[in-house]
């Protein structure tokens, strides 16, 4: 017996490394982009913050000064968190309830139902620059067509783009019509729901809200997390809009981190400041997805855990 | 006795139909807003200026002005805008997609040391904001590596397998695929590397259709890394092309919203060619967790 154990791995031996050799040679490009393009540059950016830097010249160590100096003294810092929040949260939940709705009305019965679920994309498909400009001219105060519509409601003309109060709203309205891609997403989950749990459900005698809520949403839960959760990471991310639009105004209503930490880097060439931004935002993100995953336990169905 | 459960099955096959139908009017409804803005933007781009200032505005423009586009394209290059476009997103999507389907099979299939903390280290690196790493890439690319002004640091990335979350996509679907057909092969005596190309490439073609448009996208929709490492004229995208019209013709409305609408066009057509994979891939690959 002991015999046969010991030949066996002798054959296996020399197949077991030629495999891992070839496991090792297909992971070169993901090992390169790991350690090159993600994890050294996250270390970097964190080292880069206890210096002062021009971008020129040696870099002068100045331990936290950095730091201390966006949550004391820096006129934007604590503004540009609270508005990348606000937005994030406005368009996250916006995105998230609007394309929960379009998925469960395209998953049921309707004639045409793959060209709908195509013309719902299509937003996502428009690069984001073309995006922000179109709406810029919807939201327009004297010819945009939403201010006509409100006008012919007899609300009065807002200044969408140009108003503190409304940017952030106008700007999460644009990302919602852009999130496409959730409801794609949504529609593959909702048909993962067995069928037979809903048959089930159905011989029970319970009507199609009850089921909705029992069996839909609880198997759905993983999906809404993972959407959840991607849609948090992109829309606390967001830039695009006040480099094409805004350029942080009204007010300063727009000067998103990722915005801040460009203007820094970029315009002003204060290196280590703006990589001092950059960590602040990733510990940011960090306690989001922290949050999100301690909370998931308690609300995400998994399927009798077989998945695993 | 059996006529009652036979009238509450009617009764509810009538309520969800008529369910159906009003979710069938709530679709279209819902449809017509979301493309309403599209079409907007379209007819503006056919009307003189002084037509987009009436007062109430026409949904349908009188006259069609193709003229407002040979006038905007006079100034906004759109064929090389494309063209630069392109360049960047051609061998991006191709090496990417080529690389997230290596280092997906290797994930999905072989056994080697190391394989759990690599695939942990990957899944972690979707968590990550790649605004994080912009200006250490950046320093990086144009300080040590004088890249600057090049395409490169826009390409290179996606030789490294494309993005995690692409990596794992592969790696989900490839797990679909019975593994029978991989040990069939073997015991015709292919290698790791002829299974992967004869039989699972082969097996997971949606799979990597989804890959590649995602990657186009992101590439389509990315502004910030273009803005920071562009900087001569000759290198425009369409992204910064349009962004440096509208800053030179912002309130002229009409050409702005031509060159805006010419903008659109390309990603609607590849849309349109590869919806269908595209939405089934996903489907397919049914992004369980």
């Amino acid at each position: 017996m002991e015999a046969t154990t010991h030949t066996k791995k002798k054959t296996c031996a020399p197949i077991r490394i030629k495999e891992a050799r070839t496991a090792y040679l297909l992971l070169i490009p993901a090992i390169l982009g790991l350690v090159f393009i993600t994890y050294l540059p996250l270390l970097a950016a964190f080292g880069i913050s206890f210096y002062s830097w021009k971008g020129l010249g040696t870099p002068k160590f100045i331990g936290l000064a950095n730091y201390v100096k966006l949550f004391t003294i820096d006129p934007y810092f604590t503004d540009s968190i609270k508005v990348t929040v606000l937005f994030a949260l406005l368009a996250v939940v916006g995105s998230m309830i609007y394309s929960l709705f379009v998925a469960l009305l395209l998953n049921r019965k309707i004639p045409a139902r793959a060209f709908w679920r195509a013309v719902f994309y299509l937003p996502y498909m428009l690069p984001a620059i073309a995006v922000y400009i179109g709406w810029q001219w919807l939201y327009d105060t004297s010819f945009g067509l939403i201010n006509y519509i409100l006008c012919a409601m007899g609300i009065e003309r807002i200044n969408f783009l140009g108003d503190p109060k409304w940017v952030l709203p106008a700007l999460a309205m644009i990302a919602v019509w852009t999130s496409g891609n959730l409801i794609v997403i949504f529609l593959a989950g909702f048909q993962n729901v067995p069928r037979v749990y809903h048959e089930a459900a159905e011989i029970d005698g319970a009507n199609s809200w009850q089921r909705f809520w029992n069996i839909t949403m609880p198997c759905m839960t993983p999906i809404i997390f993972y959407n959840l959760l991607m849609s948090l990471i992109t829309n606390m991310q967001v830039v695009t809009p006040a480099l094409a639009l805004t350029n942080g105004g009204p007010g300063n209503r727009t000067t998103f981190m990722t915005y801040l930490m460009y203007r820094y880097a970029f315009k002003s060439n204060q290196i280590g400041y703006a990589c001092a931004i950059s960590f602040v935002f990733f510990i940011l993100i960090a306690i989001f997805t922290g949050i999100l995953f301690a909370t998931s336990k308690s609300w995400i169905f998994y399927e009798g855990g077989d998945e695993k | 006795m059996s006529g009652k459960p036979k009238k509450a099955f009617h009764s509810r096959r009538r309520r969800e139909k008529t369910a159906n139908t009003v979710s069938f009017l709530l679709v279209v409804f819902l449809a017509l807003g979301a493309m309403f803005p599209i079409w907007w933007i379209f007819r503006s781009s056919l009307m003189t200026n002084a037509q987009l200032m009436t007062n109430p505005p026409v949904l349908f423009p009188k006259e069609w002005l193709f003229s407002n586009y040979t006038e905007t394209l006079k100034s906004f290059l759109f064929w090389r805008y494309f063209k630069n476009t392109m360049t960047i997103i051609v061998p991006s999507v191709l090496a990417g997609t080529i690389t997230a389907t290596m280092c997906g099979y290797a994930f999905a299939r072989l056994r080697f040391p190391g394989k759990k903390f690599l695939f942990s280290l990957c899944i972690g690196s979707m968590l990550l904001p790649g605004m994080v790493t912009l200006v250490p890439l950046y320093i990086t690319w144009t300080k040590f590596l004088h890249l600057g002004g090049t395409y490169w640091p826009l390409i290179i990335p996606f030789f490294c397998g494309g993005g995690a979350f692409n990596i794992f996509l592969i790696r989900q679907f490839i797990r679909t695929i019975p593994r029978e057909l991989d040990e069939a092969a073997t015991i015709d005596g292919a290698g790791h590397i002829r299974i992967l190309t004869n039989i699972i490439v082969p097996a997971i073609k949606p799979a990597m259709i989804v890959v590649a448009l995602m990657m186009f996208i992101f590439l389509w929709n990315d502004v910030l890394n273009q803005m920071v490492y562009i900087n001569s004229m000759e290198q425009y995208t369409i992204a910064i092309g349009l962004n440096i019209f509208r800053g030179a013709y912002g309130t002229n409305w009409k050409n702005t919203m031509a060159a805006t609408c010419m903008s659109f066009m390309p990603g609607v057509i590849f849309y349109l060619i590869g919806q269908k994979y595209f939405v089934e891939g996903i489907v397919m690959t049914g992004m369980k967790n």
